[in-house]
């Protein structure tokens, strides 16, 4: 019964506390609306359909078509075509308006069957063949890179489009193989082969509930800022312990009968359902007001249960911070400071401002350490690789033994340290 | 009066790094139902010795017995029977007066209809029943003293002690404080000890008085008593007789 009053006691005094309400629900807020807008961009050049591409069709024939659908048909490129000249192309690649410009040259088509026709003919050698002459020189399509392109970028792109080739390539033979074999049949008929791939690669990603949701912005910031939010109520928190502390309250409070634990807890308890709101409130965010910004939607996954536990754990280790800073603090202005900064440098560590996947390597091992990493990282379990409690409970499991100790260490320096 | 409510036995102690002890074999007793008041200069001794009578602190050698139980075995009971009013204003200040007397009357475990019944009465009493809704932020320095006061004693304490609960107070809310806790030692038999820098009240309110220095014992006894044992007509001149004009801190 002592806790509940203990809890109406810090509820009454946080609804009354404006400031502190802001920094716990505005704030994050807006960071996660300006952050995302922000980082929108940056995360689609990586993942999304929107590599700007310029395609120069000199061709206007079946080469450059096919070219053009198969590249429109990867939903890699935004491609954008014009009757430019190669000096013009390059120009406009080199002045960052698009990333990849291509150019095929007029009579592609014409010499690609050409040439696939005189390859064919030599599988068949007649003395009177007219196809003697010589196909050494390869066909030329040139394509202009962005300077600021990276090599790994540049060889999955190559890649791309050197398969799509190929494939036209492919086609051109099979069409000139079946003419000649016309030509050659007793009776003039021949079947037709197909052009159909005879191995397929079947590509899926390895969640357990088979989403395959690629990571985006908003799937980034929203349990990223979650996650600052949640540790940044440590500034109230351990405010309103050292209030209590320079007032005289914990002094009255420490000379009335039960224990000071009820004290503690009643604060855990408030601020926990505060981290919870501030959960509930982002995924709403996330869900409903980025989408209407034109940001892509928060897509939660499945596993409801799993995303509460992780919240509800995240929201343990963040009450038990506050407790810490609150007890270790002998000032407001220490703890302000020391929280503002840890929790800045927890997150910046953590993968909060830049993702840890493209963190270097030494970095992606440092910030295993921080309790907004293990987090994250459950969040992300949950909302892109829809895993279940089984597999992100070891995250879970590492933020209830830093609540613990935190909630220890400050009991006992509350009681036996500072006190005596 | 002959039994005492508390005994402070041989009771020493002394802060890390410190030159010499807060406490220093410190013995003397309250008599039951007395008004005593603990006088001396800034550093003597008097806050350290509070803080182990409400079991803040623990002695580092001697005993102190509270209504004839040892502190040291019988914590939680005699935190129970003992009322504080710390010198700060040890209250809620987003708070009303009636919210944080609610919430404190309810961490001594109080019942609910008892006391509302107990904060009514009080705050008539101390003349806040019309600010009983307002924030401790809005009030004065007089109104916040009282509501302080009321905080300690809501729950009937056999022992209240009051750390300099009159300072920076104005006159009228010096004698209401006054006035409520001479009812409390006459109604309740409620046994006082208090602390103070104000050496006429002190000698107005209290029917005993220890003096101590250094941490230790220099002057006790019945008030009249020991200003006729000195020589002297006030407390105040027992005092700087006994304490001298040096300055302490």
């Amino acid at each position: 019964m002592k806790l509940l009053y203990c809890i109406y006691k810090e509820f009454k005094i946080l609804i009354r506390d404006k400031a502190a309400l802001a920094v716990m629900f505005l704030m994050p807020m807006a960071l996660v609306f300006i952050v995302t807008i922000i980082q929108d961009s940056t995360f689609k050049s990586v993942n999304e359909t929107s590599v700007p591409l310029l395609f120069v069709d000199h061709d206007k024939d079946s080469v450059s078509i096919k070219l053009e659908k198969a590249l429109i048909q990867t939903n890699f490129f935004k491609v954008e075509k014009k009757e430019i000249s190669e000096e013009e192309t390059k120009n406009l690649v080199a002045e960052g308006q698009f990333l990849i410009g291509i150019i095929v040259p007029g009579k592609t088509s014409v010499q690609l069957r050409e040439k696939a026709k005189t390859r064919i003919s030599r599988l068949f050698p007649q003395e009177d063949s007219s196809s003697k002459h010589s196909d050494q020189d390869a066909l030329q399509l040139k394509i202009f890179y962005d300077p600021i392109t990276k090599e790994s970028f540049k060889v999955s792109v190559s890649g791309a489009i050197g398969r799509i080739v190929s494939a036209i390539e492919m086609q051109s033979m099979i069409v000139a193989l079946g003419e000649e074999l016309k030509d050659i049949s007793p009776e003039g008929k021949t079947g037709t082969i197909e052009n159909k791939p005879l191995v397929e690669t079947v590509q899926e990603y390895a969640g357990k509930n088979e989403t395959g949701i690629v990571p985006n912005s908003v799937q980034h910031n929203v349990p990223a800022w979650t996650m600052f939010a949640m540790f940044f109520i440590c500034i109230p928190l351990a405010g309103n312990i050292i209030k209590e502390r320079e007032d005289g309250s914990a002094f009255r409070l420490l000379t009335m009968p039960g224990s000071y634990l009820n004290v503690l807890l009643g604060k855990i308890v408030l601020y926990l359902v505060v981290n919870l709101v501030q959960f509930v409130l982002m995924l709403l965010v996330g869900i409903y007001i980025l989408p209407s910004m034109g940001l892509p939607k928060l897509d939660t996954g499945h596993n409801y249960i799993t995303l509460f536990a992780i919240a509800l754990s995240s929201g343990l280790a963040a009450t038990g911070y506050g407790l810490l800073i609150g007890t270790l603090s002998n000032s407001q202005d220490q703890a302000s400071l020391l929280g503002a900064v840890s929790v800045v440098i927890l997150a910046a560590l953590g993968g909060v401002w830049v993702p840890t996947f493209v963190m270097p390597e030494l970095m992606r091992n440092i910030s295993s350490i921080s309790p907004l990493n293990w987090g994250l990282e459950a969040f992300y379990g949950v909302f892109l690789r829809g895993a279940g409690f089984g597999v992100i409970g070891i995250q879970a499991v590492k933020l209830i033994i830093f609540f613990t100790a935190c909630v220890g260490i400050s009991f006992y320096y509350q009681t036996y340290k500072r006190m005596r | 009066m002959g039994a005492s409510m508390v005994e402070i036995k041989n009771v020493s102690r002394k802060y890390k790094n410190a030159v010499r002890p807060a406490v220093d074999n410190l013995s003397f007793a309250i008599p039951k139902q007395s008004i005593f008041g603990l006088l001396g200069p800034n550093g003597a001794g008097k806050t350290t010795l509070i803080s182990m009578l409400c079991g803040l602190f623990k002695a580092d050698s001697g005993e102190i017995v509270i209504n004839e139980k040892s502190i040291s075995s019988n914590l939680k009971e005699t935190k129970q029977i003992i009322g504080v009013v710390p010198q700060e204003i040890a209250l809620y200040s987003k708070l009303t007066a009636y919210e944080n007397l609610m919430f404190l009357g309810q961490m001594y475990g109080i019942e609910t209809n008892e006391l509302k019944k107990r904060i009514s009465e009080n705050l008539k009493i101390l003349g806040l029943k019309e600010n009983a809704d307002q924030q401790i932020q809005t009030f004065s320095g007089g109104m916040k003293r009282r509501v302080n006061l009321i905080a300690g004693i809501l729950h009937h304490p056999k022992l209240l002690i009051l750390d300099e609960p009159t300072v920076g107070v104005d006159i009228q809310s010096k004698t209401a404080i006054i006035e409520r806790l001479k009812r409390l030692n006459a109604e309740h038999s409620t046994t006082i000890f208090y602390t103070s820098h104000h050496l006429h009240e002190a000698e107005d309110f209290c029917s005993h008085i220890a003096i101590i220095d250094e941490g230790k014992l220099i002057a006790q006894g019945k008030t009249t008593e020991l200003i006729k044992e000195n020589n002297c007509s006030t407390i105040e001149e027992v005092y700087l007789k006994i304490t001298g004009h040096r300055f302490r801190d």
